[in-house]
C-alpha cells in the first residue's frame, strides 16, 4: 500500500468507527467499545506501517494533497505533509492513544454511556491523526476546532454534573479566544506569504523571498497558547480534569494539549527571535508557578493537571530556546509518563469507586501493587530521575537554558535557567506528595480499604506505558539500533530522528531563516547537548537538577509523612495553601470578567437594542403614523351630514382655487 | 422525460396548486391535508435535488444559465416582462436549499398541532411556492413578485398561529419588510429605467446585464440606486440597525414560518445584491462599501453581545441569526471572486442550521413548556438524542469545520483581508462571541442537573426523547449540512463557475482598492457630484 | 311677458337649493334622497333651458343620460333604504352612525 492510502485509511479509520458507533449503537455498551478498540488498534497498526515503511524522505506536495474547496485561486487543499516530526507525533497519538482506549475499557466499565464515550474517543482519534498529517494551516485549523469539539463533547461526559457542563463550556471557549488569533495569523499568512503549505512557506522562507514575520508568529502563537493552556489561557485545562480520566490522560495530558507545541514545531520556521523570547518567558514562568500550584490540589487530578501545565511549560521553554527537536522530544517523553500518572490516578480513582480526594486514600501500595510501581517509575520519570525517560528531555532543557545563556552572551537565559530549575524542584515535590500521600501509610477511608487492583484491560497499559515506556523510551540518545535499523532503543528509529536532530541539516543554515546560531545545529537534543558542552559546566549543571530533583523526594517524605490525612501545608500555613489553591487567582478573574463585564456589557447592549432601535426609532415611526390616524379619525364622525359638510368645504376650497382667490 | 425548464415550472405550481386544493380542501381530513401537503413539498424537493445532481453537466451557454424556459405573460411587448426561469451557479444551491428547508418544514408543520391545519398548511405551501420562483426567476418582475407571493403568507400565519406578542411582532414586521420591499422595488425599477425601458433587453437579468455591459451607470445615478437596494435588501435581510423586527417575528412566528422566513425567504435580500446590486451597479457598491462593512461588524459586534444577553431561546436563535447576516453581507463587501463564493456559501448554510436550531427548539418546548433556557437544565440525559441533534446543530451555527457553515464564515474571513484587512479582526472575534451564546445555551438546556422550575414539570409529565415527526426534518437539515460539510465542491463548484464568470467580480476588488487610496479627503464629494452630475447628463436618466 | 332663460335658472336654482338645504337638514333618508332627486332635476332644468336657448341638443343629451342614471339609482337606493329599515327599523341619519369607531 504506498502512503496516500495508508493515510487516507488512517482518517478514515476512525471516522468511520464513530461514525458506526453514533449511528447504530449508541446504547451499544461494550461494542461500542469493541469498535472504538479495533478503530485504535487499526490505526496503531497502519501508523507502524507507515513508520517503517518510510524511508526518510519528505512526502509533501500535489500527489499528497486534494482539493477540498476552491474559489478562483483560493482553495482549501486536504493534504498530508509527513516529516520526521511528523513520524514522532504520529506514534505518540497512535500508540498512546492505542492503549489509552484498552484502558477505557476496563475504567468506564460501570459507565452507562459508554456509545458516546467511545465514539467520542474515535472523534478525538480523527482530528488528532487531522492535525499530525495535515499539510496547510487551513486544514490544521479545520481539524484544530474539531480537536476543541472532541475535548468539549467528552469533558461533558458527565453532563448531568454542574461542573462538567461550566468545565467543557469553558474549555471550548477559551480554545476559541486563543484560535481567534490563530485564524487572524492564518488571514495574514495567507496574504503574506500566498500559500499556506508548510512545505511551499519553508521554501519561500529558505530561499529569502520572504522573511518571517513578527505579527503572524506572534497571532500564530494564540493558537497554541489556548490549546497548550498556557498564560493567558491556561484557565480551562484544570478544569477538564471533570471529565473521564482516561480523556485527561488521551486529550489533556498526552496528545491534544501537546498539539499546539506540535504546531509551533512545525511552523518553527515562521517564528522570528522575537516570537521565540515572548514564548520563551510565557512558559518557563508556566512551567514553575503551576509547579507551585500543583501542591495546592487536594483532588488527585487537578494536580497532576497542574503537572501537565508545568511540562507543557517546559516544553515552550525548549522551543523558545530555539531547540524544536528537543520540545518534540519532552512531548513525547511526556505523553509515555504523564499518560501513566494519569491513567494510574484513573486506576486509583476507580478502585476507589470515584474517590478523588488524595487525603482520602493511602495506603495503596499494598492494594495496588502493578499500578503503584507504574506510579512510581512515573513518577521518577517526570522527575527527571537519572536514566528514565524524563530524565533525558527535561535535565537537557534545563540546562540548555544555560547553555544558551552562556552562547548569546544575554544574561535573561540564566533567570530562564533558575526558573526552570526551581520548576524541577516542584515537580519532585509535588510528585512525592502524591506518591507518599496516596500509596504509602494506611488507608485512610472506606473506598481506600476496600481497594482492589485493576483489571487486565488498565493494567496492561499501565505496564507498556509506565514500566517500560516511562522508563525506557528516552534509550535512543544512546542511538541503539537493531532490527535493520528500523528501531533505535525502545523505539522506532524513524521517530527518534527529529527528536535528535532537529530539522538537522534543512536548517543548518541560520542565516536564511533569520534565527539566533544555536540553531545551526538543528534543534535537537544533539544541538542542545553540543551548547551545553560549550558552556564546560555540563557536569555541574547536571548536578544542579539531579540535587533539585531529589531535594524535592526528601523534602515531601519529612514534610507530609506516610499516607497523611490532611494536608500538613493547609493546617499549618493555611494562607500559602489558599494561594496555591486559587493559583493567582486567575479562575476568579475570569469569572469576575464574565458575570460582571462581559454579561453586563451584553445585557446593557440588548437594552440599548430594545429602547433605541426597536423602542425609538421603530415604535417612534409607529407612534408618528399612529398620531396622523388619531387626528383624521377625529374627523370621522359617522353622521352622514357631517360628511356633507366636509365635502361642502372641499369644494368651496377647490372652487376658490379655480377661481384664483387661493394663490 | 419532462424537459428540465417545465420542471422548474411545475416547482413552483405544484405547490400552489396543492395550495388551492387545500383552501377549498376543508372536507378532507387531516390526513388527506397531510397527503396533498406532502405532495406539494416533495415535488419541489425532488426537483431541486435531481436540478442540483444535474447542474454539472447543463448546458449553460447563456450567461451561464441553465434549464432555461420562457414563457410570455402578455406583458412581454408592452413592458419587457416575461416569465423567464432558470438557474445560475448562485442561485442553484438557493433554489436547492428552498427545496430542502421546504420540505423539512413540510414536513414539521404536517405533524404539528395547529388549528386549521388545511389552512395552515395551504399558506406554507404558498410560501414554498414563492420560494422556488424567487431563486429560478431570472426575470426580475417575478423575481420580486414570488417574493411578495411569499410574504404575505407569513404575516397572516404569525396573526393567526403566532406565539406570544404576535400581534406587535407582526405589525413591527409588516411595517419593516413592506418597507423593505417598496425601497428595494424603487431600486429595480430604477436598474430598468437606465435601459430607458427597452423592452427588447426586457426587465430580466439577462437582458440588464447585457445592456449595462455596453452602457454602464453614471456614478450619481450608481450612488442612488445601490443605496436604495442596498437599504431596500438591507432592511430585508436585518442588517443593523434595521434589524429589530427579526427576533421578534421569528419568535413570535409558527415554527415552520420562521423556518421558512429566516432560512430561505430572507435570502431574497442577500440574492438581490449579490445577483442583481453589486455585478450591475458595481460603482454603487464601491461607493456604498465602507458602509456595508461598518454596518455588518455592527451586525456582528453588537448584535453578537445582544445574542449572549438573551435569556430567551427563540430570541437568542433569532438575534443569532441576525449576527451571522453580518458576515455575509462582509462577504458581499469585499466584491471579490473569493468572498461573493463565501457569502452564497454561508447563505446555503445558514439557511439549513437556522431552521434546524428552530426545529429543535420548538422540540425542546414541546418538552419542557418553555422557551427560557434558565428554567430548564439537564434535559440531556432524559433526551440524549434531541441533544446530540441540538450540539451538532449549535455547532454547526458557531462554525464548526465539518458543517457547511465553516466553509462560507472561513472563506469570507479570507477575502475580508484583501481590502478591509482591519475588519478581519472584529469580524472574527464573531466566532468567539457565537461560541459563548451557542454553548451557553446547550449547556443551559441539556447538561448540568435541572432547575427547580424544571423539575416540576418533568415531575407530573413524561419527557421523550426526539419523535419522529421532529427528528424527520432535522435529520434532513443536519444530513445536508454534513454533507456539504464535508463536502463543500457540492455547492461551491457551481458558485465557483458563475462567480468567476463575472468579470465585475474580477475587477471590483481592484477598483476598490484604488478607490480606498483615491478617496482620502471627502470634503469635495459634493462637487464632485455636481460636476459628475452635469457631466453626465446625458448619460444618465433622472431617477 | 315672455319667459327668458333667467327665469328658468332661477327655477332651476330655486329647486338646486331647496333640494341641496333639505340634504344637509333633513333627518329623514328618504326625505334626503328625494332632496337629492330635486337637485338632479334642478340640474336637468337648466340643461334644458340651455339646450333650448342655444338651440343646440347637447343639453337634452345630457338630460337623458341623467334620467336613466337616476332611475337606475332611485331602484338600487330605495332597495338600500328598504333593507336598511328592515334591519334597523329606522331611517333617521343620526341613528346610522355605524361608522364611528
Amino acid at each position: 500500500m504506498d502512503f496516500l492510502n495508508l493515510f487516507n485509511l488512517l482518517l478514515a479509520v476512525p471516522l468511520i468507527s464513530a461514525a458506526i458507533i453514533g449511528l447504530f449503537f449508541r446504547r451499544g455498551g461494550y461494542v461500542a467499545a469493541g469498535i472504538s478498540l479495533t478503530a485504535a488498534f487499526i490505526i496503531a497498526c497502519l501508523a507502524f506501517m507507515v513508520l517503517f515503511d518510510w524511508n526518510g524522505t519528505t512526502l509533501s506536495g500535489p500527489e499528497y494533497s486534494y482539493t477540498w474547496m476552491q474559489f478562483g485561486d483560493f482553495q482549501i487543499d486536504i493534504g498530508y505533509y509527513f516529516t520526521y516530526e511528523t513520524a514522532t507525533m504520529l506514534a505518540v497519538v497512535a500508540f498512546v492513544g492505542f492503549f489509552i482506549h484498552m484502558f477505557s475499557v476496563g475504567y468506564m466499565d460501570d459507565d452507562k454511556d459508554k456509545g458516546r464515550f467511545f465514539a467520542g474517543l474515535s472523534i478525538f482519534m480523527f482530528s488528532m491523526l487531522g492535525i499530525v498529517l495535515s499539510s496547510n494551516l487551513f486544514m490544521i485549523f479545520i481539524f484544530w476546532e474539531l480537536v476543541g469539539f472532541s475535548s468539549y463533547m467528552l469533558i461533558a461526559h458527565y453532563w448531568d454534573k454542574d461542573y462538567a457542563a461550566a468545565a467543557s463550556k469553558k474549555a471550548f471557549i477559551v480554545n476559541r479566544i486563543g484560535d481567534f488569533g490563530f485564524l487572524v495569523g492564518i488571514v495574514w499568512a495567507y496574504y503574506y506569504y500566498g500559500t499556506v503549505d508548510f512545505a511551499e512557506m519553508n521554501a519561500l522562507i529558505a530561499s529569502g523571498d520572504k522573511h518571517a514575520e513578527t505579527g503572524i508568529g506572534l497571532l500564530l502563537m494564540c493558537g497554541f497558547l489556548g490549546k497548550s493552556a498556557q498564560f493567558p489561557l491556561q484557565v480551562w485545562l484544570t478544569d477538564a480534569m471533570a471529565g473521564p480520566t482516561p480523556v485527561s490522560a488521551l486529550i489533556h495530558a498526552a496528545t491534544m494539549v501537546a498539539a499546539g507545541v506540535y504546531f509551533m514545531v512545525h511552523v518553527f520556521f515562521l517564528l522570528t527571535p522575537d516570537v521565540l523570547k515572548v514564548i520563551v518567558w510565557i512558559c518557563a514562568a508556566m512551567a514553575m508557578l503551576a509547579g507551585f500550584w500543583a501542591l495546592g490540589q487536594n483532588d488527585i487530578k487537578k494536580s497532576l493537571a497542574y503537572s501537565t501545565l508545568s511540562h507543557l511549560g517546559y516544553m515552550g521553554t525548549a522551543l523558545g530556546l530555539g531547540f524544536p527537536g528537543l520540545a518534540i522530544m519532552h512531548m513525547a517523553m511526556h505523553a509515555c509518563f504523564k499518560a501513566t500518572l494519569f491513567l494510574c490516578s484513573g486506576s486509583v480513582i476507580h478502585a476507589c469507586h470515584h474517590e478523588q480526594d488524595m487525603f482520602k486514600m493511602g495506603g495503596l501500595w499494598k492494594k495496588m501493587p502493578i499500578t503503584g510501581w507504574a506510579f512510581l517509575l512515573a513518577a521518577l520519570s517526570i522527575s527527571a530521575f537519572p536514566f528514565t525517560a524524563g530524565f533525558f528531555s527535561k535535565d537537557t532543557i534545563i540546562s540548555a537554558a544555560f547553555g544558551v545563556g552562556a552562547e548569546t552572551g544575554d544574561r535573561s537565559y540564566f533567570a530562564i535557567w533558575i526558573i526552570v530549575l526551581v520548576a524541577a524542584l516542584t515537580t519532585s515535590l509535588y510528585m512525592g506528595r502524591m506518591f507518599f500521600v496516596v500509596f504509602m501509610g494506611k488507608p485512610n477511608s472506606e473506598k481506600a480499604e476496600h481497594a482492589k487492583e485493576s483489571s487486565l484491560w488498565m493494567t496492561v497499559p499501565l505496564v507498556v506505558l509506565g514500566w517500560i515506556l516511562s522508563v525506557g523510551a528516552g534509550w535512543f540518545v544512546w542511538d541503539i539500533k537493531w532490527a535493520d535499523g528500523e528501531m533505535n532503543g525502545i523505539i522506532p528509529a524513524d521517530t527518534a530522528v527529529f527528536m535528535m536532530e532537529g530539522y538537522g541539516e534543512a536548517m543548518s543554515n541560520a542565516e536564511d531563516h533569520g534565527h539566533p546560531i544555536h540553531h545551526g545545529y538543528g534543534g535537537g537534543w544533539d544541538a542542545a547537548h553540543h551548547v551545553v558542552k560549550e558552556t564546560g559546566f555540563g557536569l555541574l549543571l547536571e548536578f544542579a537538577s539531579f540535587v533539585a530533583m531529589l531535594a524535592g523526594f526528601v523534602f515531601t517524605f519529612y514534610y507530609y509523612g506516610l499516607g497523611p490525612k490532611s494536608d500538613r501545608l493547609q493546617t499549618t500555613m493555611p494562607i500559602i495553601y489558599k494561594m496555591l489553591e486559587r493559583h493567582g487567582w486567575f479562575d476568579d478573574v475570569y469569572d469576575w470578567y464574565v458575570v460582571n463585564v462581559q454579561q453586563r456589557f451584553a445585557n446593557l447592549l440588548s437594552v440599548l437594542d430594545q429602547f433605541l432601535i426597536s423602542g425609538l426609532l421603530v415604535r417612534g415611526t409607529a407612534g408618528v403614523a399612529g398620531l396622523f390616524g388619531m387626528v383624521s379619525r377625529s374627523l370621522h364622525v359617522g353622521n352622514i351630514h357631517g360628511y356633507v359638510y366636509w365635502f361642502l368645504a372641499g369644494v368651496i376650497i377647490f372652487g376658490a382655487f379655480a377661481l384664483g382667490v387661493l394663490k | 422525460m419532462i424537459s428540465e425548464p417545465t420542471l422548474l415550472l411545475l416547482s413552483i405550481f405544484v405547490p400552489l396548486s396543492a395550495a388551492l386544493v387545500l383552501f377549498f380542501g376543508r372536507s378532507v381530513g387531516n390526513a388527506g391535508v397531510r397527503l396533498i401537503a406532502a405532495i406539494g413539498f416533495m415535488v419541489p424537493a425532488v426537483i431541486a435535488v435531481y436540478l442540483w445532481m444535474g447542474f454539472e453537466g447543463a448546458d449553460k451557454s447563456h450567461m451561464g444559465y441553465a434549464f432555461m424556459g420562457a414563457w410570455d405573460t402578455g406583458l412581454r411587448d408592452s413592458v419587457g416582462i416575461t416569465l423567464l426561469l432558470g438557474l445560475n451557479g448562485i442561485s442553484m444551491p438557493l433554489y436547492l436549499l428552498a427545496g430542502i428547508v421546504g420540505l423539512a418544514a413540510g414536513i414539521h408543520a404536517m405533524y404539528s398541532q395547529a388549528e386549521r391545519l388545511h389552512l395552515y398548511m395551504a399558506l406554507l405551501l404558498v410560501m414554498q411556492s414563492g420560494l422556488m420562483g424567487v431563486f429560478s426567476s431570472i426575470d426580475i418582475f417575478f423575481f420580486y413578485f414570488f417574493h411578495e407571493l411569499a410574504l404575505i403568507p407569513t404575516f397572516i400565519m404569525i396573526g393567526i398561529w403566532g406565539g406570544e406578542g404576535r400581534r406587535v411582532a407582526a405589525m413591527e414586521m409588516t411595517v419593516y419588510l413592506t418597507l423593505g420591499a417598496m425601497l428595494s422595488l424603487l431600486g429595480l425599477i430604477a436598474i430598468y429605467g437606465q435601459t430607458g425601458w427597452d423592452t427588447n433587453y426586457g426587465f430580466s437579468l439577462i437582458g440588464l446585464q447585457e445592456y449595462l455591459s455596453q452602457h454602464p451607470i453614471g456614478d450619481v445615478a450608481s450612488d442612488n440606486i445601490f443605496a436604495l437596494l442596498l437599504f431596500g435588501f438591507g432592511i430585508l435581510v436585518s442588517l443593523f440597525p434595521f434589524h429589530s423586527w427579526a427576533p421578534r417575528g421569528y419568535a413570535a412566528a409558527p415554527t415552520a414560518n420562521a423556518m421558512l422566513h429566516a432560512g430561505v425567504l430572507k435570502k431574497f435580500g442577500l440574492y438581490g445584491l449579490v445577483q442583481i446590486a453589486v455585478p450591475l451597479v458595481p460603482q454603487g457598491a464601491i461607493i456604498w462599501n465602507d458602509w456595508i462593512v461598518w454596518l455588518a461588524l455592527g451586525n456582528i459586534v453588537i448584535i453578537g453581545f445582544v445574542t449572549i444577553a438573551q435569556r430567551d431561546l427563540k430570541l437568542m436563535i433569532g438575534y443569532s441569526s441576525v449576527m451571522h447576516m453580518g458576515y455575509i453581507f462582509l462577504g458581499i463587501a469585499t466584491m471579490s471572486v473569493v468572498g461573493i463564493g463565501g457569502a452564497v456559501m454561508l447563505m446555503f448554510a445558514h439557511g439549513l442550521s437556522v431552521a434546524l436550531m428552530f426545529v429543535l427548539a420548538t422540540a425542546v418546548f414541546n418538552r419542557t413548556g418553555t422557551y427560557d433556557m434558565k428554567a430548564i437544565g439537564g434535559l440531556g440525559p432524559k433526551a440524549p438524542v434531541l441533544a446530540a441533534f441540538f450540539v451538532a446543530a449549535s455547532m454547526a451555527s458557531i462554525g464548526l469545520p465539518g458543517f457547511a457553515n465553516f466553509w462560507g464564515e472561513f472563506t469570507v474571513f479570507i477575502a475580508l483581508w484583501e481590502n478591509h484587512a482591519w475588519a478581519v479582526a472584529p469580524a472574527v472575534f464573531g466566532v468567539v462571541i457565537s461560541a459563548i451564546y451557542g454553548l451557553r445555551a446547550a449547556s443551559n438546556i441539556f447538561f448540568g442537573p435541572q432547575s427547580d422550575e424544571f423539575k416540576q414539570v418533568s415531575s407530573h409529565r413524561e419527557i421523550g426523547d426526539i419523535t419522529l415527526a421532529e427528528r424527520a426534518p432535522a435529520t434532513i437539515l443536519l444530513l445536508t449540512l454534513g454533507v456539504i460539510g464535508l463536502w463543500p465542491m457540492g455547492i461551491s463548484q457551481s458558485i465557483e463557475s458563475a462567480v468567476t464568470d463575472q468579470a465585475v467580480f474580477e475587477q471590483a476588488p481592484i477598483d476598490l482598492k484604488n478607490s480606498a487610496s483615491l478617496d482620502a479627503p471627502e470634503e469635495t464629494t459634493v462637487l464632485q457630484i455636481a460636476e459628475e452630475a452635469s457631466a453626465n447628463e446625458q448619460g444618465d436618466q433622472p431617477l | 311677458m315672455t319667459i327668458e332663460l333667467n327665469d328658468y335658472l332661477f327655477v332651476s336654482g330655486l329647486l338646486f337649493a331647496i333640494g341641496f338645504f333639505g340634504v344637509l337638514l333633513r333627518r329623514n333618508t328618504l326625505v334626503i334622497y328625494m332632496c337629492l332627486e330635486l337637485m338632479l332635476n334642478a340640474v336637468n332644468l337648466a340643461l334644458v333651458a340651455f339646450s333650448r336657448f342655444h338651440n343646440s341638443m347637447d343639453g337634452n343629451l345630457f338630460v337623458f343620460f341623467i334620467i336613466s342614471v337616476a332611475a337606475a339609482e332611485v331602484a338600487v337606493g330605495l332597495a338600500i333604504i328598504v333593507a336598511l329599515y328592515r334591519k334597523r327599523q329606522t331611517v333617521m341619519v343620526e341613528e346610522l352612525a355605524e361608522l364611528r369607531n
